[in-house]
This record gives C-alpha cells, sequence and structure tokens, in this order.
C-alpha cells in the first residue's frame, strides 16, 4: 500500500442526508420544495437511493383517516402503544398517528401507485397488532401497493428529488461524522469506485442510515445493512438507545431468511405445526395469526423446542408451515404476487399448493440514535447537538419503544422525515457555512483503513463473519438467559481483537470489496457488543426482548437503555424516560395509555 | 435430499489499476439450492477474496446484481444453482459484467452512471393534476391502474437495456423509456405533451426494432416491448 490516506476533495452543501433511502428522501423532499433552491447531498451505498432497502418492503403503511367511519386515530394510538409494551414514546405515537393519513395523501399526490378498491380509493389491508375499538377485531389500516409498499415511496421520494435537483452520491460510505465546536459540520465519505476519501461540509446533517440486523445469522436485511450509522454515532461519543429491542419478523423464508410479509397473513394466511394444528389459536386466542411479532416469534421457537416444529434438511434449520392454499387465486396473482414468486423461486415451492416452510428471521431493530420529536439528535443529558438530525430506522424518537407493530415503519419514514425536515428549515435559517478543514488534521477514519490495511496474521474475515452471526443468534437472539449474554460479550471482545489481524488479499483502495466488507464487519461487531450490553443490563421482558430467567415485565425497567461506548467495549449506561404526554393529558380515554397489560 | 453440483465459473475479471482483463475459472462444489450470489461469496471465503461482485437485497428486489450468464442478463440473486445447469445444460458458466455501463472491477460496473437514463425520462409526476375535490386522494379505478401496474414493478436492473441491441448509443433504453410509458399513462399526469417529446425524440421509442429481448430476459417478466409498442402507437 503505497497511497497515504488523505482527503482527496471537499464539497459543500447546506443539507448532507447520509442514508438517501425512504426517510433521507422525504426529509430532502420536504426542504426541496418548502426551501427551493437548498444545495441537498444524499449519500447511498448501493448505486442509486431507488436500490436502498426501504425498496424490500412489502406490506404496507398504517395510516387511519380522520373520516372512516369505523377506525379513528386513537385506536391506532393505543395499538402501537401496547404493541410497543409500553416503552413509546406518547408524543411521538401521537404525532405521528395523528399525520399518517396527511402522508398517505401526500405520497399518492406525487405519484405513488397505490392499490385501489373499486371506489378508486386507496385500498387498505388488515396487519398484526392493529384493531378497532382498542383491541376488538382487526381493523383494515394498512395502505398498500400491492407487495411492495416500499418500493412505491422509494420510488416516489426518490423521483421527486430529482425534481428538486438533489445531488446524489452512490457507492460510498460515510465513514465519520464532523464536529466542530459541539456542532456537526458534515462527514467524510469514501467512495468505491474511485477509492478516495471526500469531505463533505454541510449546515445541517441527517443521518438515515437505516436498517442493522446484518449481525444475526438469519435476518431479512440487505448486504449493506451493517449498522454503520450507529457506529458512527458510537465513534462519536453520542449515545445509542434501546439497541437491546431487536424484532424477529415470524416467517422468514426457511434459509437465508428472505422475509414473507405479514400481508399473507392478513390476507389470512395461517401458521401451522407439523400437525398442522393453527398454533396460534392458543397463544394469542384474539389475535391469532394477526397477534404482534414478538409474540409469534416466540411461539414458534416454543413450537419447535417441544417438538412440533419441522426440519428442513436442505437448510439445515427448523421451521414451521405457513399455509397460503386456501387464499383465492386473485389474492395469490394480485395481491402477494412478489411473495409468491419468492418462494417458487427461493424454497422451490407453489403456495397456491404447497405448505410454505417458515422461521423467525431477524428484522428490525427497534432502538437507534436517541432523537426528540423533532428529529434533533441527543447527545449528553440529552441535549441536543446542534445541526445534527437522525430519523428512520436508524433513529429512535421512539415511536415503537420495544417492540414495533407491521406497517408503523414505512409510516415512521413519511411523517418523521417530514417532521425533520421541517425542522432542518428552520435550523436553516440561522446556520452557518461551517470553515473548511484544516489540512492535516487527524481523522479516526485514516487509522481505521491504515489498521486494515496493514493487518497481518492468520484470521479470514469469512470465519470471524460466521463467528458472529451464529453467535448473536443463538446468544442474543429471540430468547435470552444471563450467562450466555455474558459469554458473548466475552466473544465479542475476542472477535474485536481477531478482526485486527485480518490480512487483506489486495490493498488497492479503488473498488476493494474486501477492505469495504471488513470496515463494515466492524461496525457489526459494535452494534452487536451493544446489543448485547443492553440485552444484559435490561432483567424483564418487555417487547421484542424476552429474558427467560426475568419472564416478566417490570416497572423498574420503566425507561429507554441508552449506551454510550466511545471506545470499543468502554461501555457506560443511562437513561430516557418514557413519555406518557398522552396519559398525562387526561383526555379521552387516557387510562388506556397507562401501563397496562399486554393480551391479545 | 439434498443435492449438490460440481459447477465451474469462468469469470470475466478486470483490475483497475492495471487495466487489465483476463478470465479466470474458479470450480465450486455447490448445493442445488444455493443462489449464484452465494457461489460468489463462497469463492470470496475459500477461494479468491479478491473477486468482485454487485448486490444487495439478495431476493430480486432491488436490481443491482444483473450480470451476464451464459450470454444471458439475469440477476444472480435469485440463480439458484440447480436451475441454472437445468436452463442452460451445463456446469460450466461464463460470467460477465453488464455492457451498459463501464466496469469498475471484475462484475462491478457503474450502474450510477447508466441511471443517467433514467433520470432523463422524468420517472415523476411532471405537472399533477388538481385535487380531489374533498382533498384527499386522486380516485383511480382499478381497472386504469392495471393497465400500467405491470410497469411500475421494474427494479432497473438494465438487464434488459443489457440485451437490447439498440440501447447502447443514444436510446433510452427500454426501462427508462418504459419510466416514461408509466407516467403517459398514469391518469395523474397532465404535462402529456412534454412527455410525448421525451418519447418521439429522436433517440427514442422509435429505436427500438420490437425484437423483444427485453421481455425476454426482464427477471421480473414485465412485457416491456408491449409498453414501448403502446408508445409508438400512441395509445396510452
Ligand atoms: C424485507 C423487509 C420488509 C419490510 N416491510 C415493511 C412493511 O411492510 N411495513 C413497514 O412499515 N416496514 C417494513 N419494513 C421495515 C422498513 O422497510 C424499514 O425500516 C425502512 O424501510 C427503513 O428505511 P430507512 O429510510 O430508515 O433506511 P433504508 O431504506 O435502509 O435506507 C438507508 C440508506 O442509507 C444508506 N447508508 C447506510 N449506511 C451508509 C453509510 N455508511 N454511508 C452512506 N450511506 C449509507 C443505504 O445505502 C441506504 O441508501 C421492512 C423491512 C424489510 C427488511
Ligand atoms: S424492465 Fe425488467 S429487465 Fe428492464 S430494468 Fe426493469 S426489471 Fe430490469
Ligand atoms: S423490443 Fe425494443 S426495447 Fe426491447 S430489446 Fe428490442 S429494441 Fe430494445
Ligand atoms: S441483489 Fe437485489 S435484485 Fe439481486
Amino acid at each position: 500500500m503505497g497511497e497515504a490516506l488523505t482527503i482527496d476533495s471537499t464539497l459543500r452543501c447546506d443539507v448532507l442526508v447520509i442514508g438517501a433511502g425512504g426517510v433521507g428522501l422525504r426529509a430532502a423532499t420536504q426542504i426541496g420544495e418548502h426551501r427551493p433552491g437548498t444545495r441537498i447531498i444524499a449519500l447511498t451505498k448501493a448505486f442509486s437511493p431507488q436500490k436502498s432497502h426501504t425498496t424490500t418492503a412489502q406490506g404496507g403503511m398504517a395510516a387511519v383517516d380522520p373520516k372512516d367511519p369505523v377506525d379513528r386515530p386513537i385506536f391506532h394510538m393505543f395499538d402501537t402503544w401496547k404493541g410497543s409494551d409500553c416503552s413509546a414514546d406518547q408524543n411521538v405515537v401521537k404525532k405521528v398517528c395523528d399525520m399518517g393519513w396527511e402522508e398517505m395523501v401526500w405520497l399518492e399526490r406525487h405519484g405513488m401507485h397505490f392499490s385501489r378498491t373499486e371506489e378508486g380509493r386507496i385500498a387498505k389491508r388488515p396487519f398484526g397488532g392493529h384493531m378497532l375499538n382498542f383491541g376488538e377485531t382487526k381493523a383494515f389500516r394498512a395502505c398498500y401497493e400491492a407487495d411492495r409498499t416500499g418500493k412505491g415511496i422509494m420510488d416516489t421520494v426518490w423521483a421527486e428529488c430529482l425534481k428538486y435537483g438533489v445531488n446524489f452520491i452512490g457507492q460510498c460510505i460515510a465513514t465519520e461524522i464532523l464536529f466542530k465546536d459541539g456542532h456537526c459540520i458534515g462527514t467524510i465519505i469514501f467512495r468505491f469506485p474511485e477509492g478516495k476519501f471526500l469531505a463533505i461540509l454541510a449546515k445541517a446533517t441527517i443521518i438515515a442510515t437505516g436498517g442493522k440486523t446484518k449481525m444475526y445469522l438469519v435476518s431479512s436485511n440487505c448486504r449493506g445493512n451493517t449498522g454503520d450509522g450507529l457506529a458512527l454515532a458510537l465513534n462519536a461519543g453520542l449515545p445509542v438507545m434501546d439497541l437491546e429491542a431487536v424484532q424477529f419478523h415470524p416467517t422468514g423464508m426457511v434459509g437465508p431468511g428472505i422475509l414473507a410479509s405479514e400481508a399473507l397473513r392478513g390476507e389470512g394466511a395461517i401458521l401451522r405445526n407439523k400437525d398442522e394444528e393453527p398454533f396460534m389459536e392458543r397463544y394469542a386466542p384474539t389475535a391469532k395469526d394477526l397477534a404482534p411479532r414478538d409474540l409469534i416469534s416466540r411461539a414458534i421457537i416454543q413450537e419447535i423446542r417441544e417438538g412440533r416444529g419441522l426440519f428442513h434438511e436442505g437448510h439445515n434449520a427448523h421451521h414451521v408451515w405457513l399455509d397460503l392454499r386456501h387464499l383465492p387465486k386473485e389474492v395469490h396473482e394480485k395481491k402477494i404476487q412478489e411473495v409468491c414468486s419468492f418462494f417458487k423461486r427461493f424454497v422451490g415451492v407453489d403456495p397456491e399448493k404447497d405448505l410454505c416452510p417458515v422461521t423467525p428471521t431477524a428484522h428490525y431493530q427497534m432502538g437507534g440514535i436517541p432523537t426528540n420529536e423533532f428529529g434533533e439528535v441527543q447527545g449528553d443529558t440529552q441535549g441536543i447537538v446542534p445541526g445534527l438530525f437522525a430519523c428512520g430506522e436508524v433513529a429512535a424518537a421512539s415511536l415503537h419503544g420495544l417492540n414495533r407493530l407491521g406497517t408503523n415503519s414505512l409510516l415512521e419514514l413519511i411523517t418523521m422525515g417530514r417532521v425533520t425536515g421541517e425542522r432542518v428549515i428552520e435550523y436553516l435559517k440561522d446556520a452557518k457555512e461551517p470553515e473548511a478543514l484544516s489540512p492535516g488534521a487527524p481523522h479516526m477514519v485514516f487509522d481505521q483503513f491504515s489498521t486494515y490495511l496493514h493487518a497481518q496474521g492468520k484470521e479470514k474475515y469469512a470465519q470471524i463473519r460466521d463467528t458472529l452471526r451464529n453467535l448473536m443468534m443463538e446468544k442474543v437472539g429471540i430468547f435470552r438467559t444471563e450467562k450466555p449474554l455474558q459469554e458473548a460479550i466475552e466473544e465479542l471482545r475476542e472477535l474485536k481483537e481477531r478482526a485486527t489481524h485480518i490480512p487483506l488479499a489486495a490493498t488497492s483502495l479503488r473498488a476493494n470489496q474486501d477492505l469495504w466488507q471488513l470496515w463494515e464487519l466492524n461496525n457489526l461487531i459494535t452494534v452487536s457488543m451493544v446489543i448485547a450490553q443492553g440485552a444484559l443490563a435490561r432483567k424483564e421482558s418487555r417487547g421484542a426482548h424476552f429474558r427467560e430467567d426475568y419472564p416478566k415485565r417490570s416497572d423498574e425497567f420503566n425507561y429507554h437503555t441508552l449506551v454510550y461506548m466511545p471506545q470499543f467495549n468502554e461501555v457506560s449506561f443511562g437513561k430516557r424516560p418514557i413519555d406518557m404526554s398522552i396519559f398525562e393529558a387526561k383526555g379521552e380515554h387516557f387510562e388506556l395509555f397507562d401501563y397496562i397489560e399486554r393480551e391479545y | 435430499m439434498l443435492e449438490s453440483y460440481t459447477i465451474t465459473l469462468e469469470v470475466k475479471r478486470y483490475d483497475p489499476d492495471t487495466k487489465l482483463t483476463w478470465m479466470q475459472a474458479y470450480q465450486v462444489e455447490a448445493s442445488g439450492i444455493l443462489r449464484f450470489v452465494d457461489v460468489l461469496r463462497e469463492i470470496n471465503d475459500e477461494q479468491d477474496p479478491t473477486l468482485a461482485w454487485p448486490s444487495s437485497c439478495e431476493h430480486a428486489q432491488c436490481g443491482s446484481c444483473g450480470i451476464i450468464v451464459n450470454g444471458k442478463p439475469l440477476l444472480a440473486c435469485e440463480l439458484l444453482v440447480k436451475d441454472a445447469v437445468e436452463q442452460f445444460r451445463t456446469h460450466k458458466f461464463r460470467l460477465r459484467p453488464l455492457t451498459i455501463a463501464p466496469v469498475l472491477r471484475d462484475l462491478v460496473v457503474d450502474l450510477e452512471k447508466a441511471y443517467d437514463r433514467v433520470h432523463k425520462a422524468k420517472p415523476y409526476l411532471i405537472k399533477p393534476t388538481s385535487p380531489h375535490p374533498d382533498g384527499d386522494e386522486y380516485r383511480i379505478a382499478p381497472k386504469t391502474l392495471e393497465m400500467y401496474s405491470e410497469a411500475t414493478r421494474c427494479i432497473n436492473c438494465f438487464c434488459c437495456a443489457t440485451a437490447c441491441i439498440s440501447s447502447h448509443h443514444h436510446f433510452l433504453g427500454p426501462n427508462a423509456t418504459m419510466a416514461n410509458m408509466v407516467r403517459l399513462m398514469d391518469p395523474r399526469e397532465t404535462a402529456k405533451k412534454e412527455r410525448m417529446d421525451i418519447l418521439y425524440r429522436e433517440n427514442n421509442v422509435y429505436r427500438c426494432h420490437t425484437a423483444r429481448a427485453c421481455s425476454f430476459v426482464c427477471p421480473k417478466e414485465i412485457d416491456v416491448s408491449h409498453f414501448l409498442a403502446l408508445g409508438k402507437e400512441g395509445r396510452f
């Protein structure tokens, strides 16, 4: 490696969006539409923003039309609160549920191709945990575009950004957040094609890097969902919140864990065990197959543990069945066309005729970079970090608390994206152009990259990656207990150390996939450590976080976990109170927004 | 039971540092249910970490992993080994990068550049109709939507553009042209004139010879040439 690591050039803009996915670009369109002329740069690891992971979201996006004759926003708020196992922030829940419908109309008017009812209106389908009259019966609340709702959103916001001249930079990673006197002033990116570092200086920076569950062996996430945004925040000394809350989606296709959307069960699909018994009736007598995901995932593992699961030899994995055979042909062909094609292609079964093998898959992380209800990032003692914003899956405002309901994430993208965009517009009024970086200043990313480029030893990238994924699945997965969690933390320490002894086969900076993946692997290990630490500290079970040694929710833990880790394994904890403003406002039905029992 | 295959991948490689191009063969023992992306990952893990290949979602939803296998542009993430053996009737596969954009390394091409074509087709609503009197969503009958909803499934993998004989020079290419067609058929778009200009501009739809290679290769099984034909006939 002869080339010295330096910043090749500097770009300037008003707003920098790190992560041009659904939420990043919803924020960008808000700014483009309402503050014309704003210079916006949006970054993505993919070739185009259109290829961000939002594009793979299938099922739908919850929103209640205030004119709906049976559904009401307050039912949606209640479901979200109950679904979160009483750990979502009620100020955010209220804001998002109240705005939902307006945002559907926004998307529709900006060209999204929603599925339609016979009257030509936006069609809606039921989804897990969404119910009428505070839990009585399933609600038709998820607006959708067949089973490619995320693609509909992504295509819309991406195309709108083209209108406003947003400057997309693809095939890059943001590697470090830059600060000056406590203000965020941008980032340093590394571009894959040329292998060059660029500084991007901005008045306001939005972190929107999305999902991060690629540290699990079975995961519905894309190749690049490696927790970069969280690692950037942690490295900058900022806290992250509730990372222990990892959602396992009950129906991943056996094998790689490709998602089989909850929309299938929304349309009537049924889970069955090896005796073909519809076992969810035993676990959730009212909601059955449309109970929240954490509950169903645990039920599936329970069935498997008690010998009522099946074993797939080809993929060497346990599973249960998802039965779609009784659904009308019309549903197979029009409403769930993509997912049916995945079963045919990737698993070799035809959902119209065969039972489909499914198993829980790591899907979503509720926690993230803590923000207030405006998307402003919180630093120490919950004061905001000027110039730094975060939204979407990488952030925690927190709409989901420790468990998210299906369709609430896409809703979060378009609502919190807009809210954050509005806040950025406010912020820009007095924001100053950042000063140029002093040439030759030290940067963390150069240290990281030199370590990778000069590493000697016998360790192998693939081995460490696979050990990590197995370890997280076994010891920090759906069911957790103290001892395995402690072991996991110990093993993560070792992995982090071992990862510094992976020699690269080629040390060119240009289009070096191996180098890029090594950087990502380090982020995965960092984030895994925080997940494990949070899981060990939360000695209770709440939402997606389940401790076999503490199987009940405990009022002692009525707070959000904050974790700081400025150096690997230098961990300290903090707490953020849960916002109870709906309860405290003492309005209609306020008593349902207390710490209530959670049964379905 | 698990069926395993011994397959050979002959990969066209390119090193941007030396500007050299060469063919390199890898022999792999692979389970039939593995996808080509899994096989490429296995090559990275077991044989050669320097081999670069593109992917993201790895389940046919993002269009990042297009490559040419034995002459056919396809998605590496949805081709299972057993299906490949059956479809191509061989255990030997020649892998080349797509030809629609410059190669960055090995199988990775600069799709970011290829996207310029799609941007030129203006995939947004240039000028939306006025809102519904109730202030909520515009009404679209399912029948109207059905006329073009297949075309909205396009993931811009550029397989069709690679297969299309005429897309290399000035033709926007099948997927970009189809993106324009979607908005021509979308009842919410009022800027039809501007869209027709894009469609009939010298470099566009008349470059298409209706040879249907695009429809043949589309991994999403979209009848791309049907939409281009509608464009030529002015039926939208
Ligand atoms: C298969 C699947 C199906 C789903 N279905 C639903 C559903 O039906 N309903 C629902 O509500 N939710 C669903 N979800 C969840 C939801 O889709 C995601 O939470 C949401 O799309 C995340 O959006 P985002 O904008 O935050 O991130 P993303 O869309 O993931 O975008 C992140 C962007 O950041 C970029 N990026 C990441 N790291 C860096 C870096 N270091 N430097 C530069 N750029 C970077 C990425 O390349 C990408 O462009 C689903 C999720 C999956 C995986
Ligand atoms: S039309 Fe088909 S082949 Fe062409 S880019 Fe779209 S999805 Fe790919
Ligand atoms: S039908 Fe037209 S667009 Fe399709 S491949 Fe042939 S020339 Fe290209
Ligand atoms: S990797 Fe997304 S389509 Fe193949």
